[in-house]
């Protein structure tokens, strides 16, 4: 909660920095309420569409070998967890995104609060693909020893795709559509942008569209790496 | 002070030892690093696309500064991130027992046993990215200002070992080391933007209350042609005096933990 | 004379937040903070003579630990002084420090990921040793140990009992005068167990170090030791040599008898001890003078399926121990003042 707050606080400092300093009114055609706004927003959000602990616990359960105690649960260890994840993320984010709600509502900043719905959906929708990439590492750990560090790299290059330490839209093309087109935008850039204007509806139905491609993609994939995964462990007897 | 630079050997080469037993974690942890680089420099890369200038800076010199603070970052890795980020996690082990007993100064043990040699690699990237950014300025200064790193860094990373020190005994004392590690990484932060995008009263904070702007403004300024010399004597003269009050306040949390620990 | 350890009035005290129960008392806790204060150790007078080594026993939190740490300086004493080869411990003090050695059982001083080897070249660094000749004391050691083959494995890699031996020629190589062993044999097997203990006692032979032993096991301490030193709540109830303390308290054994069938009718196998008819077996703790005779009439009358003797638990003799001396004492002064 003091997190995203903490982050937030800078991130609109820097922000309301970079529009006195450079004197200009806009940036990228947008003027300075909307990056305010987008500021704001997309500290929450990133907050709410990065998976740390339960990725966290998966991994510990493979590394230790309690993976066997949910094993002989009749519910798959990917539904076991997506259950306890998205669960936790419900309570997390109806708790914390009332804060820049509020504030959004008393402090003119670009938001339209009637997308907040749909945005939240498209969130919501974006962890199954969140979880599921931290199946597929915990996966790993079958294979690896200490691989920690995986998740710290994954998050980091997700901080960067999601788009939480700057709109999307800034980027040069022809990277810009690349990092668009990718399902990550849909952690922070596309609903947020969505919320504060940047985007309209036509881009979040495409944002669904492409989480769902990349779910098609990840899912057979992840559970292929799973399978081989708990083949070689029970192979080893461990 | 040889027999310190002979015992900094040594932990060098067990950690190396120790490193490389692990093969997929050294790849981990440059591989980490380098996307957190590329995120911290498309940051400023974006921005700077779009907005020709603030407070300033523009995008050659931005490049310098982000340069500075990954060399300091990376060194600072190699250094200190397994001594410091995990102080509090080895006395609450219990590991500090066998360090007292042994006839070398306890903090120096502390925050130097476990080196993360990995960030070797990592260091020579930051500083190749370091002399890019300088030559490729559209007027680089004379190449003589590139000399004062050798002075700037250190300096850098005393003034920040103080104060990450600080952070991480604080831990120990009041046990809740999360928290205060989060603070930590939130001055960090303060520290990893030129000094010049805050506001006044925030800029002065940086510099004197929370030192994090000599991080790497201080050292990019001068680097890049600034004549703020006076900025050279306060870093060396910040840099020690940290690290002073580092000892003392390590000599304050230990006599608390020899008189409260079982 | 000068002793190797001297102590006068040496005492710690303890105090500890004592956490209060209920949300408004935790919050009454905030300014008006409740201690508890306990004791770890009583005013304690000790001296002890170089060369000697001295067995150090008690249960689980007598005190035994807070002796040994305050001894090597690494905490404070609540009172008292305390002089260890001639300087107060906790100045901590570098050349006190070289000269003295701690060894935890139950922590690892050498690093987890690489070979021991590799961390005694650290700590010949860190106590200024002379490269080649550390080299040879950790060949010496090794050999005594039988471990030279293990030297360039990884610790991690090495069971408890190797890691014991490895932590030990640690601890050993800067040829300490004054040794602090605690617990070197907690958890090994009995094999591993008697190796160390005639490893120690051969080391000490060479080396006439003074040590303080820490132990579990009886058996540590009554092979080893000079001298016996009982610690319980914090004070030294029994000092002096380990016959003189065996003989004052009956070596009690525990006896477990599963018997193949339960006995149609009752056994007596003594006046005070029988097998009522139907049981399964029995476990009993008795006078290891007594086991003989009456394994002899059991196995005499009924068949066994199984059977165990042990040592009979420490803080059980120790508990004994302490009631005897204290009926001696009411017996010597039948009208207390």
């Amino acid at each position: 909660m003091i997190q995203p707050i903490l982050t937030a606080g800078i991130e609109v400092a820097l922000w309301t920095a970079i529009f006195a300093g450079s004197g200009q009114a806009t940036i990228g055609s947008y003027p300075r309420e909307s990056y305010l706004a987008y500021a704001l927003w997309a500290a929450f959000f990133a907050r709410i569409s990065s998976n740390w602990m339960y990725e966290f616990r998966m991994i510990e359960e493979i590394d230790t070998g309690s993976v066997n105690s949910v094993l002989a649960r009749p519910i798959s260890f990917y539904e076991y967890y997506l259950s306890q994840f998205l669960g936790y993320k419900v309570i997390t984010s109806l708790i914390s995104l009332t804060v820049p709600f509020i504030l959004t509502l008393f402090i003119g900043v670009s938001t339209y609060h009637s997308r907040f719905p749909a945005a939240l959906l498209l969130v919501f929708f974006y962890l199954v693909l969140v979880h599921t990439v931290s199946f597929s590492i915990a996966s790993f750990a079958f294979f690896f020893n200490r691989i920690h560090s995986l998740t710290m790299a994954k998050n980091i290059a997700l901080w960067l795709l999601m788009g939480e330490l700057f709109p999307l839209d800034l980027i040069p093309e022809p990277y810009r559509s690349w990092v668009i087109h990718l399902p990550f935008s849909s952690g922070v850039y596309i609903p947020v942008g969505y919320l504060t204007g940047r985007l309209g509806h036509a881009d979040l139905l495409k944002a669904f569209v492409s989480v769902a491609l990349g779910l098609l993609v990840l899912a057979p994939a992840s559970s292929a790496l799973w399978l081989a995964g708990r083949k070689r462990y029970s192979g080893t007897g461990a | 002070m040889r027999k310190y630079m002979n015992i900094l050997y040594g932990f060098f080469k067990a950690s190396a030892i120790a490193d490389l037993e692990y093969r997929l974690n050294i790849v981990m942890k440059v591989v980490t690093d380098i996307i957190w680089y590329l995120a911290q420099v498309s940051v400023f890369e974006v921005i700077f696309r779009n907005v020709d200038q603030v407070g300033g800076w523009n995008l050659h010199s931005a490049r310098v500064f982000i340069a500075a603070l990954f060399v300091v970052d990376s060194i600072w890795m190699l250094l200190f991130s397994e001594n410091l980020d995990r102080l509090s996690d080895k006395v609450r082990r219990g590991e500090l027992d066998l360090l007292l007993s042994k006839p070398v100064n306890s903090q120096f043990m502390m925050s130097f046993q476990r080196l993360s040699t990995p960030y070797l690699i990592n260091i020579l990237i930051t500083i190749g990215y370091l002399n890019w950014a300088f030559f490729s300025l559209p007027e680089p200064p004379s190449g003589w200002r590139l000399l004062m790193l050798i002075v700037l860094v250190p300096c850098s990373l005393m003034i920040t070992y103080g104060m990450r020190f600080f952070f991480s005994a604080a831990a120990l004392i009041f046990a809740r080391a999360e928290n205060i590690n989060y603070i930590w990484w939130q001055f960090y932060r303060l520290g990893m933007r030129p000094d010049a995008l805050y506001p006044p009263w925030l800029r002065y904070i940086v510099l004197t209350v929370i030192p994090v702007g000599f991080l790497a403004s201080v050292p990019a300024r001068l680097i890049l042609g600034s004549n703020e010399w006076g900025f050279i004597v306060a870093a060396i003269g910040l840099g020690a005096f940290m690290v002073w009050v580092s000892t003392r306040f390590w000599a304050f949390a230990l006599k608390r933990y020899s008189s409260a620990s079982s | 004379m000068d002793y190797a350890i001297e102590t006068n009035g040496l005492t710690r005290v303890y105090e500890t937040y004592k956490k209060p129960e209920g949300v408004w008392n935790s919050i009454r806790g905030f300014w008006d903070r409740q201690y508890e204060r306990k004791v770890a150790l009583n005013p304690t007078d000790l001296k002890i003579e170089g060369g000697q080594i001295i067995g150090l026993v008690g249960g689980n939190g007598a005190g035994k630990t807070t002796l040994l740490k305050l001894l090597s300086g690494l905490i404070y004493p609540s009172g008292g002084e305390a002089k260890v080869l001639g300087s107060s411990p906790w100045s901590r003090d570098r050349n006190f420090l070289r000269r003295i050695s701690i060894l935890l059982g139950q922590k690892n001083q050498l690093w987890w990921d690489i070979p021991a080897a590799d961390s005694y070249e650290l700590l010949t660094r860190i106590y200024d040793l002379e490269p080649i000749a550390a080299k040879k004391r950790v060949m010496d050691l090794a050999e005594l140990l039988q471990c030279r083959e293990l030297l360039q494995v990884q610790l991690r890699r090495l069971s408890l009992g190797e890691r014991m031996k490895m932590e030990i020629i640690g601890s050993l190589l800067h040829q300490p005068a004054v040794l602090f062993l605690d617990e070197p044999t907690i958890g090994l097997d009995i094999v591993a167990q008697t190796n160390i203990r005639e490893f120690l006692a051969e080391y000490v032979k060479r080396e006439r170090p003074t040590v303080i032993l820490t132990s579990h096991y009886m058996d540590d301490i009554s092979m080893l030791s000079d001298r016996l030193l009982l610690i319980s709540k914090g004070s030294i109830v029994y000092d002096g040599t380990v016959n003189g303390f065996m003989s004052k308290t009956e070596r009690m054994q525990k006896l477990s008898v599963k018997l193949l069938k339960p006995p149609e009718k009752e056994i007596v196998l003594s006046e005070r001890l029988t097998i009522p008819a139907g049981a399964e077996g029995l476990s009993v703790e008795l006078p290891s003078q007594e086991m003989g005779s009456l394994l002899h009439r059991l196995m005499t009358i009924s068949p066994v399926e199984q059977l165990k003797i042990e040592e009979a638990n420490f803080e059980d003799v120790i508990r004994q121990f302490l009631e005897t001396e204290s009926r001696r004492r009411q017996a010597r002064h039948p009208f207390p003042t």
